[in-house]
C-alpha cells in the first residue's frame, strides 16, 4: 500500500524498474528488447535468450521518442547496457512508430498474446487486456499466436485512465482501490454510466447521498467488470483466461470479472503491465532467428 | 482526357458532372442500388448516386436526423442541406433502409421551395423485401413505372422500350468492364489497389456510361501494362455497409492488407451482374433483374445466396481473411454478422468487424485492428 498522495496525484501509480539477480552477465549473449509505449504508460524490457533480463515501466510522457528512450534507459540502469546492445527491439503499443531505436513494429495485440503466454504459460487461451485507453479480447494458441480479437469502441470508459480519474475524485490513491473496494458490507448496484465522464459525475452524486468512498468504488469496480464481461463475452471465453494490462493489478476489477465470469483469472507474480512489452522483446527474439536462418540459407 | 484522370473523377461534383450540367444537361441524384439507373438514362439524364464521402460536418442534417442514426445517410442529407448537391434535378429514392427513405421524407420540407418552383423530381420507389413471391415482381414492376413516368415527366423524354432496351446494353457492357476490371485484382500481384478500385467504381457513379465505359476500357489496358507491384502481405475481402471513402481502403492498404475483392454496393455490388431483357415485356424484366441480384441483406431471403457470393470471391479472388465493415446504426448490416460469422469460422476464414462511421475520427484506432488482423493472418511466416 502506497502512503498518503496529494489529492491530485492520486491516480499517479508507481514506476518500477528491475534486473534479473539471477542473470549474471548478458554479454556475449542474444539480447533482443521490447518496447510498449501505451497510452499511458510506457513498459521497456530487455531478454535474455528468451528469459526476462531487466525492465522499466513508467508514465509515458508528451514526447513518445523521449518516453521510449527514458524507459530503455532506466531498464537498462546498473547492466552496462547501451540502446546499440539489443541485436533487435520490436516497438509495440499506440506510439510503437515513435521507438527510434525499434528494428520492427508489431501491435499491442500480437504482442500481448504472446507476453500473456509468456507471464501465465501456454495454457491461455483467453486475454483481456485491461489498458490505460483500451480494452481487448484476444484469443490465442499455445504458442501464444492471437486466433481472434476484439477491441472496445472508440472511448476510455471501463480502462486504466477511467480508473485513475476516479482515483483524483475520491482522493483515493490509485493502487489501494481493489481492496478499498472490498470494505464494505454488500455489493451496491453498479454505478449506471462507465463513461468516464459520466461516472465522474454519478460518482458525485452517490458521495452526496452519502455513499462512502468504499461503496462508490465498489460500484465503479463492478460497472467496469460488467462492461469488458460484455466485450468478453463477445468473442467468447475459453479457458485458461488471463488478465495483461495495468487494471489487471486491481483486484476490486479481477474479482468481479471473475464472478460475473463464473471463470477464475490465472495468476502470477509477474507484472501484468509488462505483458506487451515482454511479447514484443519475444518476437524480436524470433525475427532475429528467422533473419539470421535467412542469412545461413543464402 | 487520359484514363488515368478517370481515378480524379471521384469527387462529388466531378469533372464529367460539371460537363454534362455545362451542356445544360439533367442530373437525377440517386440513393440506394435498387434505383435502375437504365431509367434515368433513358430518359437523357445523368444518375449521380448520391454519397456523403468526405463530410467533416453533419451537425445540420442532425437536427433531422438522430445522431443515433446512420451517419452515411446523415451525410448525404447534409450535402442536400448545404448546396453541395445543388447540381441536380431531382432524387430517385428506393428504400433500400429505412434511413435512406428518411432522406426522401426530409427532403419534401427542406427541398420544398426546389421542388415547388423549380421543379424538382422528388421520387420514391418501394422495392419488396422478398425476392420469390406471386406479389413482390409485380408490384416492384409497378414502382418502376411510376418513376418511369416521373422521369419522363422532368426530362420531357418519353423513355421507350427501344431507348431502355439501348440503356440497358450500354449498361451491361459498363457491367462487363467493371467485372473485366476487377477479373485484374485475381493476379497474385494485383496492379489495382482496392482503393483504386473504389474511386473507379465511383467514377462511374457520375459518369455517362458510354463516356466512362471508353474511359475505363482504356484504363485496362494501361493497368494490363503496369509493372506489378510486390505481392501483398495479405488479401483482403470487404464485406457490409456501404463504403463510399476511398480514405478507408486506404487506411487498411497502408497496413500492407490489399483489398481484392468485395461485397458492398459502392463496389462489386454496384453494376456487376447482367440485366437481362426480355423484349416481351421490357419493365418486367428490368424489375426481375434488379430484384434477383445479390446486393444486400435488405432482401429478407438472400443470406445464403449472399454466403455463396461471398464464399466464391474468397476462392476467385485467393482471399486470406474477411473484413466485415458496419456502418455504426446500420439496419441492414448490423445483425448480419449473426449469420454469416459462424460459417467463416467454419470454412477457417479469418474474419475482422469494423464499425465505420461516415466522419472518419478514428484512424489510429481501425489501422490497430487492421495491423493486428494482418499479423494474426500472417502468423505462420513469423
Amino acid at each position: 500500500m502506497s502512503g498518503p498522495a496529494e489529492k491530485s496525484d492520486c491516480w499517479r501509480w508507481e514506476e518500477s524498474r528491475y534486473t534479473n539477480p539471477g542473470i549474471s552477465d548478458w554479454r556475449g549473449r542474444t539480447v533482443t528488447a521490447g518496447v510498449d509505449i501505451g497510452s499511458t504508460s510506457t513498459q521497456a524490457v530487455i531478454m535474455i535468450g528468451g528469459e526476462l533480463y531487466a525492465y522499466a515501466s513508467m508514465r509515458t510522457g508528451a514526447n513518445s521518442p523521449d518516453s521510449a528512450r527514458s524507459a530503455m534507459s532506466w531498464a537498462m540502469e546498473g547492466t552496462g547496457m547501451a540502446e546499440s546492445d539489443p541485436a533487435f527491439t520490436v516497438g509495440t503499443g499506440y506510439g510503437r512508430v515513435n521507438v527510434p531505436f525499434a528494428n520492427k513494429t508489431i501491435t499491442e495485440i500480437s504482442c500481448h498474446a504472446r507476453g500473456a503466454n509468456f507471464i501465465y504459460g501456454p495454457t491461455v487461451r483467453t486475454i483481456l487486456d485491461m489498458g490505460g485507453q483500451d480494452c481487448k479480447a484476444i484469443h490465442c494458441d499455445e504458442k501464444g499466436a492471437v486466433t481472434s480479437f476484439m477491441m472496445n469502441d472508440k472511448c476510455a470508459a471501463g480502462t486504466g485512465r477511467g480508473m485513475e480519474v476516479i482515483a483524483n475524485l475520491l482522493s483515493v490513491h490509485v493502487e489501494d482501490i481493489g481492496d478499498l473496494s472490498f470494505k464494505i458490507d454488500e455489493e451496491p448496484p453498479m454505478v449506471s454510466s462507465i463513461c468516464v465522464i459520466f461516472a465522474k459525475t454519478e460518482a458525485t452524486n452517490l458521495i452526496r447521498q452519502g455513499w462512502t468512498k468504499e461503496k462508490v468504488l465498489a460500484a465503479y469496480c463492478h460497472a467496469m467488470a460488467y462492461r469488458v464481461v460484455k466485450l468478453l463475452e463477445r468473442n467468447e471465453v475459453q479457458e485458461d483466461f488471463a488478465i495483461t494490462g495495468g487494471i489487471a493489478k486491481n483486484k476490486g476489477v479481477v474479482k468481479r470479472i471473475e464472478k460475473l465470469l463464473g471463470i477464475e483469472a490465472l495468476a502470477t507474480e509477474h507484472d501484468t503491465q509488462l505483458a506487451g512489452a515482454i511479447g514484443a522483446a519475444l518476437i524480436a527474439r524470433d525475427l532475429l532467428t528467422r533473419a539470421k536462418k535467412k542469412e545461413e540459407a543464402q | 482526357m487520359g484514363s488515368e484522370t478517370l481515378l480524379n473523377e471521384n469527387a462529388i461534383k466531378s469533372p464529367a458532372v460539371k460537363a454534362w450540367k455545362e451542356k445544360g444537361g439533367k442530373a437525377i441524384g440517386t440513393i440506394c442500388c435498387h434505383v435502375p439507373e437504365e431509367l434515368i438514362d433513358a430518359a437523357g439524364m445523368l444518375p449521380v448516386r448520391l454519397r456523403g464521402t468526405g463530410c467533416t460536418d453533419d451537425s445540420e442534417a442532425e437536427a433531422w436526423m438522430s445522431p443515433f442514426s446512420c451517419s452515411f445517410a446523415r451525410a448525404q442529407f447534409e450535402y442536400l442541406l448545404n448546396g453541395t448537391y445543388d447540381f441536380l434535378n431531382g432524387i430517385a429514392t428506393s428504400d433500400g433502409c429505412l434511413l435512406a427513405g428518411r432522406i426522401h421524407d426530409n427532403w419534401k420540407y427542406a427541398g420544398k421551395e426546389k421542388i415547388e418552383k423549380e421543379g424538382f423530381m422528388l421520387s420514391m420507389t418501394s422495392t419488396p423485401r422478398i425476392v420469390e413471391s406471386r406479389h413482390t415482381m409485380g408490384y416492384y414492376k409497378e414502382e418502376l413505372e411510376a418513376l418511369k413516368a416521373d422521369l419522363e415527366r422532368v426530362s420531357g423524354e418519353k423513355i421507350t422500350d427501344e431507348k431502355l432496351k439501348a440503356s440497358a446494353r450500354k449498361y451491361n457492357e459498363t457491367r462487363a468492364l467493371i467485372r473485366e476490371m476487377y477479373e485484374l485484382r485475381k493476379a497474385p500481384q494485383p496492379a489495382i489497389s482496392g482503393t483504386e478500385a473504389l474511386e473507379l467504381t465511383l467514377a462511374a457513379m457520375s459518369m455517362e456510361k458510354g463516356e466512362f465505359n471508353k474511359k475505363i476500357r482504356a484504363f485496362i489496358g494501361e493497368a494490363k501494362n503496369r509493372k506489378p507491384p510486390a505481392a501483398p502481405r495479405v488479401r483482403l475481402m470487404i464485406i457490409g455497409s456501404a463504403i463510399d471513402d476511398p480514405a478507408f481502403l486506404k487506411i487498411i492498404e497502408d497496413k500492407g492488407g490489399l483489398v481484392v475483392t468485395d461485397v458492398q454496393c459502392f463496389g462489386s455490388r454496384y453494376l456487376w451482374e447482367p440485366v437481362a431483357i426480355d423484349d416481351s415485356d421490357v419493365m418486367g424484366s428490368l424489375a426481375k433483374s434488379y430484384l434477383e441480384r445479390p446486393v444486400c441483406p435488405r432482401i429478407l431471403d438472400i443470406h445464403d445466396e449472399l454466403y455463396k457470393l461471398y464464399m466464391d470471391m474468397v476462392k476467385d479472388y485467393a482471399v486470406d481473411g474477411v473484413i466485415y465493415v458496419r456502418m455504426k446504426y446500420c439496419e441492414i448490416w448490423g445483425g448480419e454478422s449473426l449469420l454469416f460469422e459462424s460459417k467463416f469460422k467454419e470454412a477457417g476464414i479469418p474474419l475482422l468487424t469494423l464499425e465505420r462511421e461516415e466522419i472518419m475520427t478514428n484512424e489510429g484506432q481501425l489501422a490497430v485492428r487492421v495491423e493486428a488482423f494482418i499479423e494474426m493472418i500472417e502468423k505462420e511466416d513469423r
